[in-house]
């Protein structure tokens, strides 16, 4: 308890601070004093429930640019499931989020495209809809952007755009929907990527165990996971990051997450390892250096971020193993001894950028029954587990029939 | 002109001769056909060039190699129209021979790549339809093969790169070229040398196929029909497609036809225009044209005899010859003469077999990268 409360006495000396500034920044009337001083009994009690309050999951955003229809989510959905978005038409977006694997991939590091393995782990498209950012460091900023990165990436889908346009420009089925959906004569592989997006925002789950028991149902969690909602909450710390709706604050943190050990014996790793630091624009010195995964870095280019990603949700979790950025560890057991720990593997390592790791991770000190407790309750985190039937590919039909061609060959 | 030694005077005279025979139109004078240039290599180059020649790992799936559409025993071609291109798709054109190809001052069909053959190799293996592949992958995949450090290393390029990968490929292509062909050896047969005498006369080919290579290395319609399975088959047609989208070519969803050299002007005067191929090395690398839409050498003497195809573009240069089926015979025997050595054994060809896997560096946490 201790721990908590100094941490609440900290939080509460920065709000102060922010408000103080807030004050100055604006004009700093007599009014807004006796504002800071009302605001600081105010703060205290937000404290307790504030920033850090756990919520249940309400609907998810939807970008005014692509809303929401019947036959531009079925259209997506297909889309979703058909290889020939991407490069040799063998992956597509289901490849490495697979419905039956938590909609992600069940090892450690995405399968990549054929003859590549990717460096991160795949993460699941369930609830995937209420992240403002998309990838472990936050490098796309919509579903539409991250389908359209993914389907091109070299170690992923490895797909052009103009050839898989193309491709769905010879699938009569689609030509069809498309002119429906977005009322263009072709296909364009934007919209594509909007009818993916729009089927993922229905792959939302709003009926946990700790949706139910935010909304007043108190016989929704059993009396282990309401013990272990008290630990999450309390010793542990762990609302400190995994908190609101969505159960992450979505901002990015080292942890103390080691260097994946693939990298230290797998080539085919390697190989992704080296290509990932050229692609993500190292410079010659870093791409000589690096030896793990800079995370948020890679986008801020403050040595301050490096080993930085950001808190994944703590829904579906049941459904995703393994867990972490870089898929190190394989059950929530694991994870919870890692932050028990105070972010170390059982090996007593660490991050490779110790001078990041966050002040918040330290050393717990639960007890076996407290861990217990506490992966029941993140498995409240998780309802039923979500799986489609995959739909039927439609099949490409030739343009134009073999009449139509000999009469260009007459007008030549 | 007496540069071709023993045979450039032969060549002089018969030339000499036939100008007079075939009158206006041929009269021009045109580039020499005869020897190629001899090309200086680099033994140590070349020998890593073949050795990613034919290594797999070269596109974004490693499932092709560049001899997949460019095979020696199908004269570093392939032998169907179209070629394959890379999985999940087709393509939309022939495979041309590479022999020679490192004479040759533009490549493609339509020669849109008019640089170097480094250029031209990048085009091949970055290509989204051909072999798809990320150059920065295929660089960190080399770095991770042992013998391919040391071949880089050997052949003083340093660690593998990209940059490397397209110079070694190009100085082995210098090492394919044209090797024993009657033509350049002078055992021609006698229906080869009537045949060489109508090709410069009669039958007009030299006022495009001229030169060592046999070719003005220009572009000219001459009426080669479609082929249809181009557009009949979604796997060739998504290529064509990708590819006339991105060479921004107008209305290219209802095209119909193979633009050529139309991709790089944009003028419709180049519409259905296609470099002229060199005639080195055909007889192994049927079928024929830009589409592959002719199987034999005779079947392309004989398009030539009607004047080439129908095409309101076509070059007026193309004429029905009248060819008896005599001299349509010594044509092809002519044109048979200008292929030599089939360049199949390990001289040319990486034999060895390539690692499965990629052996991780030791001390990794260690090494530089």
């Amino acid at each position: 308890m201790k721990k908590i409360m100094k941490y609440r006495h900290a939080v509460l000396a920065a709000s102060i601070s922010t408000v103080l500034l807030v004050g100055c920044n604006a004009n700093a009337t007599k009014e807004s004093t006796s504002a800071v001083v009302k605001a600081a009994p105010a703060a205290a009690t937000t404290m307790s429930m504030g920033p850090a309050k756990l919520e249940p999951l309400g609907p998810p955003p939807i970008p005014a640019d692509n809303l929401q229809s019947p036959g531009k989510i079925a259209l997506g959905k297909v889309l979703f499931f058909d290889p020939r978005i991407g490069g040799d038409a063998s992956t597509g977006c289901s490849t490495c989020h697979e419905p039956d694997q938590g909609w992600a991939w069940a090892e450690d590091f995405s399968r990549g495209y054929p003859g590549t393995v990717h460096w991160r782990n795949s993460q699941s498209i369930i609830n995937s809809a209420y992240y403002p950012r998309l990838f472990w460091a936050g490098s796309a900023s919509s579903l539409e952007k991250q389908a359209r990165s993914a389907a091109r990436g070299g170690v992923a889908g490895n797909g052009e755009a103009d050839l898989m346009e193309a491709r769905v420009a010879l699938i009569p089925e689609y030509r069809k929907q498309f002119k429906e959906v977005f009322g263009t004569e072709w296909p364009l592989i934007k919209d594509v990527w909007r009818a993916i997006a729009s089927y993922e925002r229905t792959l939302i789950q709003l009926d946990t165990p700790i949706d139910n028991y935010l909304k007043g149902d108190k016989s929704a969690l059993s009396e282990e996971q309401i013990r272990g909602k008290v630990i999450f909450e309390g010793k542990a710390g762990c609302i400190q990051c995994h908190n609101g709706p969505l159960a992450t604050d979505l901002k990015f943190y080292n942890v103390g997450v080691p260097a994946s050990p693939r990298w230290q014996d797998d080539g085919l790793a390697q190989i992704t390892f080296r290509f990932e630091q050229y692609a993500k624009g190292m410079t010659q010195e870093g791409y000589r250096k690096a030896k793990d995964d800079w995370g948020y870095y890679y986008r801020s280019k403050n040595s301050w971020d490096k080993g930085k990603f950001r808190t994944p949700t703590l829904r579906y979790v049941v459904y995703t193993p393994p867990y972490l950025h870089n898929g190190m560890l394989d059950t929530l057991e694991e994870v919870v001894d890692f932050y028990n720990r105070g972010g170390r593997m059982e090996d007593g390592s660490t991050t490779s950028f110790p001078q990041n790791k966050s002040d918040l991770i330290k050393p717990l000190n639960l007890s076996d029954q407290e861990k217990e407790d506490l992966v029941a309750f993140i498995e409240a985190f998780s309802g039923e587990e979500i799986l489609v039937a995959k739909p039927e590919l439609p099949d490409y039909a030739p343009l134009f029939t073999k009449a139509e061609l000999e009469a260009a060959q007459e007008a030549k | 002109m007496g540069v071709r030694v023993k045979t450039g005077r032969t060549l002089l005279a018969i030339a000499l001769g036939l100008s007079m025979a075939v009158g206006a139109a041929h009269a021009g004078s045109y580039p020499d056909i005869g020897p190629l240039p001899q090309i200086k290599i680099n033994k140590a180059k070349a020998e890593l060039g073949k050795r990613l020649f034919f290594d797999k790992r070269v596109s974004g799936d490693a499932a092709i190699s560049c001899a997949t559409c460019h095979n020696p025993k199908e004269g570093w071609s392939q032998n169907q129209a179209l070629s394959d291109g890379y999985p999940g798709n087709g393509h939309f054109r022939n495979s041309p021979t590479l022999i020679n190809a490192a004479h040759k001052k533009s490549w493609n069909h339509d020669g849109r790549i008019g640089t170097n053959l480094n250029d031209q190799t990048r085009e091949m293996i970055t290509e989204t339809y051909i072999m798809n592949m990320d150059m920065r992958i295929m660089q960190e995949r080399f770095k991770q093969d042992p013998l391919y450090v040391k071949m880089f290393k050997d052949a003083g390029y340093g660690e593998p790169s990209n940059g490397s990968v397209r110079k070694a490929i190009p100085e082995f292509l210098k090492t394919l070229t044209s090797r024993g062909a009657p033509f350049d050896t002078g055992k021609m047969s006698g229906a080869a040398k009537r045949g060489m005498k109508l090709f410069k006369g009669k039958a007009g080919c030299i006022s495009c196929h001229n030169g060592p290579l046999l070719s003005d290395g220009k572009p000219h319609n001459t009426g080669v029909p479609e082929n249809f399975d181009v557009f009949l088959d979604p796997n060739n047609h998504q290529a064509f497609i990708a590819f006339t989208m991105f060479q921004g070519i107008p209305n290219y969803m209802n095209l119909k036809r193979d633009p050529g050299f139309y991709n790089i002007t944009l003028d419709m005067a180049d519409m259905g225009k296609f470099m002229t191929p060199s005639l080195r090395e055909l007889k192994y690398s049927a079928p024929y044209m830009h589409n592959g839409t002719i199987n034999t050498l005779a079947g392309v003497v004989d398009f030539y005899n009607r004047g080439g195809g129908k095409d309101s573009r076509k070059s007026d240069q193309l004429k029905p010859l009248n060819l008896s089926n005599k001299q349509k015979g010594d044509l092809v025997a002519f044109l048979e003469s200008l292929s030599g050595d089939r360049l199949t054994s390990s001289e040319h060809v990486w034999n060895k077999s390539y690692p499965d896997e990629y052996p991780a560096i030791q001390n990794w946490q260690h090494a530089r990268n």
